[in-house]
């Protein structure tokens, strides 16, 4: 029963945002169903309209199983905009220095790459947390726009590609990065490439650290209640840290999936401070939410976001709804998710504190076992 | 917003009704023209220009097409795949309409070789895709002739977007052709490395005000450069579109680019079949490139001029980049009796004497 | 650089920071009731959209400014709904908010995308506008900037000098011993928020109707997330406020100016220093417990529970 609640709730989050979303289109003279129709079938009704879901679900289901790292340690991280500039700005300087180390090598490095340039800006802010005491979500919105203009910087100086310099055009982008680092195309003739399988990785590898190592047991004690952590003899710091990294470095990957992945095959800017994410950072943390920081449920939720902006693109064209409505749509599936998790609180109410018991059970009885 | 329950049945039923039987009445031998505008049409600019040029050739061309625009299409993967989504559904001639647009573009044409493609400001063509853009150059030396002979500053401000060549030309022929008329001129650019950003734009427009610039110029998207010269009390010449209703006093002139014969042209070629991959450049002669809204307060004399120009240029008997033309250090890049080839035009790199400042690197 | 120069750069500063004056002033009376709302940025956008409908519609500058403030309060009491009444995480709302308010705003604009409206006429004030340096810098202005003192003046006076700002404080503090003394913590927190909501709906409307002036999806640009960094970089005192948010308008001003002038710095630099010297702030106050609690409300962030 439990369970079920906990899923039922928010699709009835989402299911009221559809229908409010329907007020929307029939203001701007368009039929909600056949709309809504129009862009289920786009992102899911046909094999290719699945692998233009799955590429634009690939970030946002990275940063949000980076996300339920973060928050199950209690750490808020803001930061995965930020956190992805700079995995992709790291994997792009190992595509640029090594363009020549075969594909079976160089694809693994600049993901490493990746992951650790976002790991680093996590751990930055993590840092800072644990040491100086400096909230982490003031800390992440700060660097997020100092990692954008970083890439600005650096893409329009030392990484340009010389081309451009030599033309004269100037644009703000490096060199066609090494083929041998463009991520595989999985099915002949659409997009779905490599990364896709990276983030399901990643996404189950996330659920074993959380629950099946001592890692994510510190982590997640860490989060329940940092006081008795302290003394257990778990580091707070260390792990606040680590909790940031890990959230970083998944953000970093799916930036270097969306730079690898790309049509172009290189970094590139419009030179304004908003990046080019597509605010992957910032909506993970909402597939996050509704994914009840599971790293498994979160891939439902992914796809559900991404299916979302693939069908917007469709619906657009069929029936030259703007985009707009989308992203509004977006925004109200947000609002209502978080303002479900009240009526999640109150249905569960009666076993909330058996739940939390039953968590601290399982708690104590994983640290006996580790 | 407001509607009642009511309203929204009815609304449903006849939307539902509409949309059953629209599904039915489209006309099988029309010609599908697809439009991909990198920002909101709105009501001045660059892909408002655009999309007068769709209405025009839909006016021209009556029931003989039919077109669709996406508007706000950010370049890269994005675009790629709202080219791929009107190929499929249809679409026998797509016109793309900024600059990123080009790599996907050429992909999206190779898939679909059938169809006809046409990316604007591109330098890139393929069999089924060609380029067109406009000599804007020659409408920036029009306006050059009228900045030279209404400043009183001798100091004329331009805010640039990108250090580009298209951009540089643009700087570069305003320059020359307001030391054609006055030979004190000097040009101080500022730019804001954004096409599209009206509070940056404001400011540099504000900058260029206080650095003594009185008149203002801009390469750039929105109204806010001629909105903050009226504010401030100096002339401004406007860019893509008339924009004289934003600054009735301050608009000197509008150097404006228009799609309308050229899109008309490019459909009846796909209809007849007999289109093929150009790489077009228009300009003043062919229509393409024209100044409009001219301020009142010009004189007579200067207004002459620069018909007598326009004239010129049109007939190949004047050339913006006539030698001799000095760069900065005073070196000559034309000599005298020549003038530039497309080629070197589509590479300038050097501001030519009398624009201050270096092009940022 | 000359003395003319300087000034005139002062001048644009004041302009350029005037949003950030009406945001982070807001934003600042909330977080001193104990909420932090991330919101800023959604609020603002769709302050500025109003705004600029009210004011194509009817030309009307009151107008605008009343509609962009009032959808301000609007989208600020979804997000007290959403954590004073259902006790949402006050973070994951305010994103919400943001999200809410970037589509919403762009959804509501369609019919108005890159349209451009005349602009607000600059006031000088008789007299004062005719001192030497002050006049120019202070007194020269559109009436909206003249509102951004006045709004200086009676934040300062409401939190430092009455008696209900004296208790917005305590509440921001320490909730649960107000609760104890008999204050409504909701209540007061709520007006807070809307407060908060109004002043970024002006902020907005401000940018849309006086500063750009037109209507563009996400024209507000980041200037929620810097004016949430301003409160910060402030330790939460309205006077640093005012400062930094005519300094950070400074930085933007003088990059054109110094372009101006033949000297070449690159810009993404320059960009960078105001998130930069937000941490550097932020390291030194939250260094030590006595610095913080100088500095931040105490509750800041954490959700109240009335019956616990």
């Amino acid at each position: 029963m439990k369970s079920v609640i906990r899923l039922l709730i928010p699709l009835c989050a989402v299911l009221l945002a559809l229908l409010i979303g329907a007020g929307m289109l029939l203001s701007l003279g368009a039929d909600p169903l056949s709309g809504y129709l129009t862009m289920f079938s786009a992102a899911f009704g046909s094999v290719e309209g699945f692998s233009e879901t799955a590429v634009k679900s690939i970030p946002l289901l990275l940063v949000g199983v980076g996300i339920c790292i973060a928050f199950r340690a209690n750490v808020i991280n803001i930061g995965g905009e930020g956190q992805m500039v700079m995995g992709a700005l790291l994997a792009t300087s190992v595509a640029l220095t090594f363009p020549d180390v075969p594909s079976s090598l160089l694809i693994p490095m600049v993901l490493l790459a990746g992951a650790v340039g976002g790991a680093f800006w996590g751990a930055i802010a993590g840092a800072l947390k644990a040491w100086f005491n400096v909230s982490e979500i003031l800390s992440t919105i700060m660097l997020n726009i100092v990692a954008v203009q970083f890439m600005n910087f650096l893409l329009r100086g030392v990484m340009i590609d010389p081309a451009e310099v030599a033309r004269g055009t100037g644009i703000p982008q490096t060199m066609r990065l090494s083929p041998h680092a463009d991520l595989p195309i999985l099915i002949e003739g659409m997009r779905m490439h490599l990364g896709v399988v990276v983030a399901l990785l990643v996404a189950v590898g996330a659920y074993f650290l959380l629950w099946r190592t001592s890692m994510g047991f510190r982590l997640r004690a860490v989060g329940f209640n940092p006081d008795a952590s302290r003394y257990a003899g778990i580091s707070v710091p260390k792990n606040v840290t680590a909790a940031l990294a890990f959230s970083g470095a998944m953000a970093g990957i799916a930036g270097a999936i969306l730079v690898f992945g790309s049509e172009s095959h290189r970094m590139v800017t419009d030179g304004s401070s908003t990046g080019f994410t597509g605010s992957a950072g910032f909506n993970g943390i909402v597939v996050a939410l509704l994914a009840g920081l599971h790293p498994l449920w979160s891939i439902p939720s992914a796809l559900l976001f991404g299916g979302m902006l693939v069908g917007a693109n469709a619906l657009q064209r069929a029936a030259q709804v703007p985009s707009a409505l989308i992203i509004a749509l977006n925004g109200l599936i947000v609002v209502f998710v978080v303002s479900s998790e009240f009526f999640k609180k109150r249905l569960l109410a009666s076993g909330r504190v058996d739940a939390e018991a039953r968590e601290e059970n399982t708690l104590q009885k994983e640290k006996a076992d580790a | 917003m407001n509607f009642s329950k009511k309203q929204i049945v009815a609304s449903l039923v006849s939307l539902a009704c509409f949309a059953a039987f629209s599904m039915t009445a489209v006309a099988a031998d029309k010609l599908k023209v697809g439009f991909v505008y990198v920002s909101p049409i709105g009501d001045a600019g660059w892909t408002y220009q655009h999309n007068q040029g769709r209405l025009e050739m839909e006016k021209n061309l009556g029931d003989k097409v039919e077109t669709k625009f996406i508007e706000s299409v950010p370049e890269g993967q994005e675009a790629e795949r709202v080219i791929r989504d009107l190929a499929k559904s249809g679409y026998d001639l797509i016109f793309t309409t900024s600059f990123g647009y080009m790599n996907p573009t050429l992909k999206v044409a190779k898939m679909f070789p059938g169809k006809y493609f046409e990316h604007s400001t591109g330098y890139k063509t393929a069999r089924n895709v060609g380029t067109y853009m406009c000599r804007f150059y020659e409408g920036r030396y029009m306006a050059g002739i009228v900045a030279g002979k209404m400043t009183k500053s001798n100091t004329l401000g331009y805010i640039a977007a990108f250090p580009i060549p298209e951009v540089i030309r643009g700087i570069n022929a305003y320059t020359l052709g307001a030391k054609s008329v006055n030979p004190d001129i000097k040009v101080k650019v500022i730019w804001v490395n954004s096409w599209f950003d009206p509070g940056k734009e404001r400011e540099a427009a504000e900058a260029l005000i206080t650095q003594g610039a009185d008149v203002i110029t801009h390469h750039t998207d929105s109204t806010a450069p001629v909105l903050t010269a009226e504010e401030k009390g100096v002339y401004a010449i406007a860019y893509h579109s008339d924009m004289s209703k934003y600054g009735p006093k301050a608009q000197l002139v509008a150097v404006t680019h228009n799609y309308g014969d050229l899109y008309t042209k490019i459909a009846k070629a796909v209809l007849d079949k007999t289109w093929k991959s150009e790489k077009i450049w228009n300009g003043v002669k062919e229509g393409s490139i024209k100044l409009a809204g001219m301020n009142p307060v010009v004189p007579k004399d200067v207004v002459a001029l620069v018909e007598k120009t326009r004239q010129g240029i049109a007939d190949g008997s004047i050339h913006p980049f006539q030698g001799p033309v000095k760069d900065q250090s005073g070196k000559v890049v034309v000599e005298a009796g020549k003038s530039l080839s497309d080629k070197e035009l589509l590479g300038m790199n050097y501001y030519v004497e009398g624009v201050q400042g270096d092009i940022p690197k | 650089m000359d003395k003319h120069l300087v000034l005139s750069i002062l001048v644009a500063a004041i302009g350029a920071g005037t949003p950030f004056v009406f945001a982070a002033l807001g934003e600042l009376v909330t977080e001193k009731s104990g909420v932090l709302n991330l919101g800023v940025e959604g609020m603002m956008l769709v302050g500025a959209v109003t705004g600029f409908i009210a004011m194509t519609k009817s030309g009307s500058l009151l107008l605008a400014v009343v509609c962009g403030m009032a959808s301000g309060v609007a989208m600020a009491a979804v997000f007290g709904l959403l954590t004073l009444t259902l006790m949402a995480n006050q973070v994951a709302s305010g994103l919400a908010l943001t999200i809410f308010g970037v589509g919403l705003s762009a959804f509501l604009g369609l019919d108005y995308k890159s349209f451009s409206l005349p602009g607000v006429n600059e006031l000088p004030l008789p007299l004062l506008s005719e001192l030497p340096v002050v006049g120019k810098l202070f007194f020269s202005h559109d009436i909206l900037i003249y509102a951004s003192f006045i709004l200086f003046a009676g934040v300062s006076w409401f939190l430092y000098r009455t008696k209900a700002g004296l208790i917005l404080r305590g509440i921001g503090e320490a909730p649960k011993s107000a609760h104890a003394l008999g204050y409504n913590v909701i209540k007061i927190r709520y007006m807070a928020v809307l407060f908060g909501g109004a002043m970024a709906g002006l902020g907005g409307a401000y940018l849309s109707v006086a500063y750009t002036p037109v209507w563009v999806e996400g024209m507000v640009a980041g200037r929620g997330w810097v004016s949430l960094a301003l409160v910060v970089f402030a330790t939460w005192r309205p006077a640093r406020v005012m400062f930094g948010a005519y300094l950070f308008g400074a930085i933007t001003i003088a990059q054109f100016h110094i372009q101006g002038l033949g000297i070449e710095i690159p810009s993404q630099l320059l960009s960078m220093l105001p998130y930069l010297a937000t941490i550097i702030v932020l390291v030194v106050i939250s260094r030590d417990a006595k610095t913080i609690r100088l500095n931040s409300p105490a509750s800041l962030g954490i959700t109240y529970h009335p019956e616990a």
